[in-house]
C-alpha cells in the first residue's frame, strides 16, 4: 500500500537513581527550592574538580547487563564543549570515544528485537525557565547522572517507537536502575526519522526531532513527521538534514535548526578524571539485579496464572503491581479473583493517591485475605471494596477492621428472615410486578433487605430468601382464591 | 595558514568578540605560532599510544553519600544579575 | 627585628613557638615591609590586614605565606590577574589552603602573576607586571613572579606558586629563590585555577631548601577531592636534609646544554655538576632526544586544556558582565572585555586544535608526542637518578623585551617544560650570578614521587655554598 519504509532511531537519557550527583556530593533530590542543591563543583566554580560517583557507576553497568551490551573493560570520560547557560562550565562531560556499553539489543512484546548502538554516562545541565524580557537558571539538576542509549535505526514505525519506549522504561524499572519518570524529565527522548523506498538498503535523508515530553509524543511527533516526509517525497521535494521541535499543542513539527548550524563540539578526554575499569567485580555484583526482564515475566504470567494478555500487560507495566499480584497469588491462589480485584478497586485506590504505588502499604497478604474473604462469603462486594479502601495505607490488620466497622457478611436465614419479611410486608407493588414478569424488581427487594442489613447481607443468600418467600406467597395466594 | 575566516570561525566558537584590527592581529600571531608548532609534523609517531595522562590506571570513586550544599547562598551571592534564587540572563530565543 | 630577613621560616616559626618572637608582630612586619616595597615591586596583589584563621601546630605554623592569586582562598579574592574575575570572592579553600591553615600558617595575601598562569614574564597581568628585586628594570620570569619576586626581596619568607610548564621555576631562577615544581598529583589540584589539568601542579617557593621540605610537607598528601591526587603517602621530606649524595648518578642531557644557551648560565650550571663530583655524586651523559619537540607539544596540550578550562568564565554565574542585550552579546563581550590577549591567544590556539578536521593533526599528535617525551625520561631514570640542567637559557630580561612577540616568550620556558609532560618533579635553585649581578639558577629534575632526591641534592649544595642567603637591595 505505502512505497516507503520507515527509519526511526532512538536517543534516550535517563537520570540513574542515585542520592548524589554523578562529580559532587549535592543532592539529586527532583523538587527542592531553586538553586538550594548546588556547590562550587556543580556550578563550574574556578578551581573545582570532578569524583565520579561509585553507584552511577555500578547502575549504568546494570543497564548494560540488562540490555545485553558489551561492557568495555576500561572507560574514560571526555569533554563536550558548548556555551549554554544551564552548562556552568561550558562542557559537558560525557563519554566518546569509549562508551560504557556498545552493541546491545531490547526485545519487543511483537518479538523483535531492536539494536542498542552504545550506553555511555554523562552529566545533566541545568533548567531555563524562560520569562517575558529574561531567562532564569536552576543549576539544581545539573550534575545529576545521565545514561544515554543510543538505538539502531531499527524501528520502523510510531508504534514500534513507543513500544521500544515502554520496554526500555519497563527494564529499567525491573532493575532498579532509573525510575524513568518522564513527567519529571527523569527519561528524555530525541529521534531520527527518515524515509527510504520499500525494500531499498540505501536510507534517506533523517530529521532529528526534539521537545517530546511524553512516550505519546514521541508516537505521534514520529507519525506526523512520516507524513510531512511523505508528502514532501511525493511532490517530489527533497528531505533536508535538519533538527526540528515537536509541538504538541499544534500537534506538529516546526524546524530547529539546519545541518549548517552543526555544532563543532571539539570533544577531548577529561584531564581531571582518570580512567575507569569495570573489574569482573562490578559485573558479578551487578547482574544478580537482572532476574526476569519484564518481557519474560510477561510470558510467564500469561501462562502459569492463565490470565489475558490485556490483564498480564497491565499487571507487568509496574514492578510492583506485578510483585504484589505474584506475591498474593501464594497466599490465595484464585489469580483470577486476584486480578479482578488488583486491576479494579485496587487500582481505583492507588489512583487517588498522589504518591500511587509509593504511599501503598498494604500487604499482599492482607489483599489476598481480603479476596479470599469475598470468595468465601464472609465478605460482600461493598464491604470487600471498604477495607480495601481503608487498609490500602495502613495495612492495619484485615479482621479487626472487619471487627471494628462491622462489615463481616451475615448469611445465616435466621439473622436475615426478619429483614426479608419485613420487606415483603411493605413492598406489595414491586413483588406484583415481579410477579408480572418485571425481573429486575427482585434487585430493587435486595436492595431494601441490604438496607436494613446496613449493608452486611449477603445478597446471594438475600435474593434466594426472597425468591422463595415470593414463591411461598405467590401459592398461597393461589390456594386462597 | 590561518586566515580571518579562521579567526572567526574560532572566535565563534569560543564565544570571544573580535574587532578587524584584532582579527588581523590574531591572524599572524596565530599563524606564526602554527607554524612552529608544526615542527610536529616531522616527527615520527606512528604507533604511538596518545598520552592521555599521567597515573591513569586508578580507580578513583566516591561513594553516593548527600554532602549539605553549604556555599549555595554565597553562589547565588555573586550571580552578576539574579531574580529571587535564580541567575538571570538576557532571554534566551530557543 | 631586620634580623628576621636572614631567618628561614622554620627559624622564624621555632622562634615563635619558644616565645622569642611574636606571632603578630611577625606578622605586621612582613605587612609593612610589603606596604613598603610593593609600590616597586608590584609583586602582591592583596595584602591582608590579618591572616584567614588558622589554628594548628607545625614546623612552619606562624610563619607568613603568600599565595598566588590563582588558588582559592574563602572569603577572598580571587582574581588569576584577570579582569574577568577582578571582582570575584572564593566561595571555598583550595585544599593546599586547608592545608596551610591546618598547620598554622599566617597567609599574608595573594601574589600577582601573568593572567591564568599564561606567560614566562609576569608582564600579562591585569596589575601591570611585578618587577625583579634584583634589578627593577626586568621581569621576576613567570607566571609565579609575584611570588618568586616576593620572597626573593625577603618580603615574604615563603610563596605558593603553580607550575603548568616551568611557571615556579623559571621565575625562581630568575629572582634566585628555590622553587619545586612536585610530581603530577603529588599537590592536590582542587582549589587552583585550572590552567592545564594534566601539566598544573602547585609547589613551594623558599629562600632555601630547608623550608621548601617543610612546606612541601604541608601541602602534599591523597585528596578526596582530586582524582588526580595521588593515593600513596608521603614521605618525610625534611629527612633528607643531610648533607650528603654519595651514591647518587646525575644525568647531563646534551639538548640541554646547546644552541640558545647564555654563556654564563653554562659556566654556573658547569660548577654545580663539580661541586655535586667533588661530593661524591657520580656523572654520566644522556639524552633525552624528544626536547625539540616540548614546546610545540606543550602549546598544543596546555592550550587545548585551557580553550576548555576558561569556557566556564562566561558572566552567567560570576564574574565579569559586560553590558549586553542578548545571551551571545554576553558572551561575547564579557569575554571580550574580561581576557587580555595572552589568554585570548592561548584560548584561539587550544580552540583551534581541537576543532572539526585538526584534532588528529595537533591535539591527537601532540599526545603521542607527550608519549615519546616520557618515554625519553623513563630511559634516562633508568640510568641516573636525577637530571642537571640550566632552569632558563638566560637570566632575567627586560621588561617589554619579549612580550611583542609571543613565540620568543614561549621559548624561555625550553627547560622546564618537558618535565611537566612528563609528570615528574623538578626543582630550581639558585648557583650563581651573572656579571651584571643577575641570579642564575640550576634545575634538578627527579623521577616520578622522588622528591626527596631533589631535597637531598639541593641541601648539600646549599651547604657549600651562599647563593641562598644573598638578598637583593629594595627601595
Amino acid at each position: 500500500m505505502d512505497k516507503y519504509d520507515i527509519v526511526i532511531g532512538l536517543e534516550v537519557h535517563v537520570q540513574l537513581n542515585t542520592n548524589s550527583k554523578i562529580f559532587c556530593g549535592c543532592s539529586t533530590n527532583f523538587d527542592s527550592p531553586p538553586n538550594t542543591n548546588i556547590c562550587p563543583v556543580c556550578c563550574g566554580y574556578p578551581g573545582v574538580l570532578p569524583v565520579f560517583n561509585k553507584r552511577a557507576l555500578e547502575l549504568a553497568v546494570r543497564i548494560c547487563l540488562a540490555l545485553g551490551a558489551r561492557v568495555n573493560k576500561k572507560i574514560y570520560f571526555e569533554r563536550k564543549n558548548y556555551f549554554y547557560p544551564d552548562l556552568p562550565k561550558n562542557y559537558q562531560i560525557s563519554q566518546y570515544k569509549m562508551p560504557l556499553g556498545e552493541k546491545g539489543s531490547l526485545e519487543l512484546s511483537s518479538g523483535k528485537k531492536i539494536g542498542i548502538t552504545r550506553v555511555h554516562l554523562e552529566e545533566d545541565a541545568g533548567k531555563l525557565i524562560h520569562k517575558e524580557n529574561a531567562s532564569l537558571v536552576d543549576f539544581n539538576r545539573t550534575g545529576t547522572p545521565l545514561l544515554e542509549i543510543v538505538s539502531e535505526p531499527d524501528i520502523t514505525s510510531p508504534e514500534e517507537a513507543f513500544d521500544y519506549l515502554t520496554y526500555l522504561k519497563l527494564t529499567l524499572q525491573y532493575i532498579g536502575a532509573s525510575s524513568c519518570d518522564m513527567e519529571k524529565g527523569f527519561l528524555r527522548c530525541d529521534a531520527n526519522i527518515s524515509l527510504k523506498n520499500k525494500g531499498a538498503t540505501e536510507l534517506g535523508t533523517k530529521v532529528e526531532l526534539k521537545n517530546m515530553n511524553s512516550f505519546r509524543g514521541v508516537r505521534d511527533a514520529l507519525t506526523y513527521e512520516a507524513k510531512r516526509q511523505r508528502d514532501a517525497l511525493e511532490k517530489g521535494e527533497k528531505i533536508s538534514l535538519e533538527t526540528r521541535a515537536f509541538d504538541a499543542a499544534k500537534m506538529k513539527t516546526v524546524l530547529m535548526r539546519s545541518k549548517e548550524e552543526a555544532h563543532d563540539y571539539r570533544y577531548f578526554p577529561e584531564p581531571d578524571l582518570l580512567d575507569f575499569s569495570i573489574s569482573q567485580d562490578i559485573l558479578e555484583q551487578e547482574a544478580p539485579y537482572i532476574k526476569e526482564l519484564p518481557l519474560a515475566r510477561r510470558k510467564r504470567i500469561q501462562k502459569q496464572y492463565g490470565i489475558s494478555e490485556k490483564e498480564t500487560d497491565i499487571l507487568i507495566s509496574d514492578i510492583f503491581l506485578a510483585d504484589f499480584f505474584e506475591e498474593a497469588c501464594t497466599m490465595f491462589a484464585k489469580p483470577k479473583e486476584i486480578t479482578n480485584w488488583l486491576l479494579g478497586v485496587f487500582l481505583e485506590q492507588v489512583n487517588l493517591l498522589s504518591e500511587k504505588f509509593n504511599a501503598v502499604k498494604m500487604s499482599p497478604q492482607n489483599f489476598s485475605k481480603v479476596v479470599r474473604y469475598f470468595c468465601e462469603n464472609k465478605l460482600n462486594n461493598l464491604a470487600a471494596k471498604k477495607v480495601i479502601s481503608l487498609c490500602i495505607v495502613t495495612d492495619e490488620d484485615i479482621d479487626a477492621v472487619i471487627e471494628r466497622e462491622s462489615l463481616a457478611q451475615v448469611s445465616a436465614e435466621a439473622a436475615l428472615s426478619g429483614f426479608v419479611q419485613e420487606t415483603i410486608n411493605e413492598n406489595k407493588k414491586a413483588i406484583k410486578e415481579y410477579l408480572e414478569g418485571k425481573e429486575q424488581a427482585i434487585m430493587f427487594l435486595v436492595g431494601m433487605v441490604m438496607k436494613k442489613s446496613k449493608g452486611k447481607a449477603n445478597p446471594k443468600v438475600v435474593r434466594e430468601m426472597l425468591e422463595k418467600a415470593i414463591k411461598l406467597l405467590k401459592s398461597n395466594e393461589a390456594a386462597n382464591s | 595558514m590561518v586566515d580571518k575566516k579562521t579567526v572567526e570561525y574560532v572566535a565563534g566558537l569560543a564565544r570571544i568578540e573580535v574587532s578587524e584590527e584584532q582579527k588581523q592581529f590574531l591572524e599572524s600571531q596565530l599563524s606564526n605560532i602554527l607554524s612552529y608548532i608544526d615542527k610536529l609534523k616531522k616527527l615520527d609517531v606512528e604507533g604511538v599510544e596518545p598520552l592521555r595522562g599521567l597515573h591513569l590506571e586508578r580507580n578513583v570513586l566516591r561513594n553516593d553519600e548527600v554532602k549539605p550544599s553549604t556555599a549555595k547562598e554565597e553562589i547565588l551571592e555573586n550571580a552578576p544579575s539574579r531574580q529571587e534564587r535564580y541567575f538571570k540572563i538576557p532571554k534566551v530565543l530557543e | 627585628m631586620d634580623e628576621l630577613l636572614s631567618l628561614s621560616a622554620v627559624e622564624i616559626s621555632k622562634r615563635i613557638a619558644d616565645g622569642s618572637l611574636n606571632k603578630e608582630k611577625v606578622y605586621s612586619f612582613f605587612k609593612e615591609r610589603i606596604k613598603k616595597s610593593n609600590p616597586s615591586l608590584n609583586a602582591f596583589v592583596q595584602i591582608y590586614d590579618a591572616p584567614p584563621a588558622a589554628s594548628g601546630i607545625s614546623s612552619l605554623s606562624g610563619a607568613p605565606i603568600a599565595i598566588k592569586d590563582n588558588i582559592c582562598i574563602r572569603g577572598k579574592k580571587i582574581t588569576c590577574a584577570s579582569k574577568i574575575l577582578s571582582s570575584h570572592a572564593s566561595v571555598y579553600d583550595a585544599t593546599v589552603v586547608e592545608h596551610l591553615k591546618q598547620a598554622g600558617l599566617q597567609i599574608i595575601g595573594t601574589a600577582n602573576m601573568d593572567e591564568f598562569a599564561f606567560g614566562s614574564s609576569t608582564e600579562n597581568s591585569c596589575y601591570g607586571p611585578s618587577r625583579n628585586p634584583w634589578d627593577t628594570t626586568r621581569v621576576p620570569g613567570g607566571s609565579s613572579g609575584g611570588s618568586a619576586a616576593a620572597v626573593a626581596a625577603r618580603l615574604v619568607p615563603l610563596a605558593l606558586g603553580s607550575d603548568t610548564g616551568g611557571s615556579i621555576r623559571q621565575p625562581a631562577s630568575l629572582c634566585g629563590v628555590v622553587g619545586m615544581k612536585p610530581t603530577y598529583g603529588r599537590v592536590s589540584r582542587y582549589g587552583l585555577v585550572a590552567f592545564g589539568s594534566s601539566l598544573d601542579q602547585i609547589g613551594p617557593i623558599t629562600t632555601n631548601f630547608t623550608d621548601c621540605a617543610h612546606l612541601l610537607n604541608i601541602i602534599c598528601g591523597p585528596d578526596s577531592n582530586d582524582s588526580t591526587a595521588a593515593a600513596s603517602g608521603t614521605p618525610d621530606f625534611t629527612e633528607y636534609l643531610r648533607d650528603d649524595i654519595k651514591g647518587l648518578t646525575i644525568g647531563i642531557p646534551a639538548e640541554y646544554y646547546g644552541e640558545g644557551l647564555n654563556s654564563e648560565v653554562a659556566s654556573a650550571v658547569k660548577k654545580v655538576i663539580e661541586y655535586f663530583k667533588e661530593k661524591g655524586a657520580k656523572v654520566a651523559d644522556i639524552s633525552l632526544p624528544h626536547t625539540e619537540y616540548a614546546i610545540a607539544t606543550y602549546y598544543i596540550i596546555g592550550s587545548c586544556e585551557a580553550s576548555s578550562n576558561l569556557q566556564r568564565f562566561d558572566g552567567v554565574r560570576y564574574g565579569l558582565r559586560a553590558a549586553c542585550s542578548s545571551l551571545s552579546e554576553l558572551y561575547m563581550r564579557s569575554r571580550q572585555e574580561g581576557f587580555g590577549d595572552e589568554a585570548k591567544r592561548r584560548i584561539f590556539l587550544g580552540t583551534y586544535s581541537l576543532s572539526s578536521g585538526y584534532y588528529d593533526a595537533y591535539y591527537l599528535r601532540a599526545l603521542r608526542a607527550r608519549q615519546l617525551i616520557k618515554q625519553d625520561f623513563d630511559k634516562a631514570f633508568n640510568a641516573v637518578d636525577v637530571i642537571l640542567t640550566p632552569t632558563s637559557p638566560t637570566v632575567a630580561f627586560k621588561i617589554g623585551e619579549r612580550n611583542m612577540d609571543p613565540l620568543s616568550m614561549y621559548l624561555s620556558d625550553i627547560y622546564t617544560i618537558s618535565s611537566n609532560l612528563a609528570g615528574v618533579p623538578a626543582v630550581s635553585f639558585p648557583c650563581g650570578s651573572s656579571s651584571a649581578g643577575l641570579p642564575i639558577g640550576a634545575q634538578l629534575i627527579a623521577k616520578e614521587f622522588d622528591e626527596a632526591t631533589l631535597i637531598r641534592l639541593g641541601f648539600c649544595f646549599q651547604c657549600g655554598t651562599d647563593y641562598h642567603k644573598r638578598i637583593p637591595k629594595i627601595v
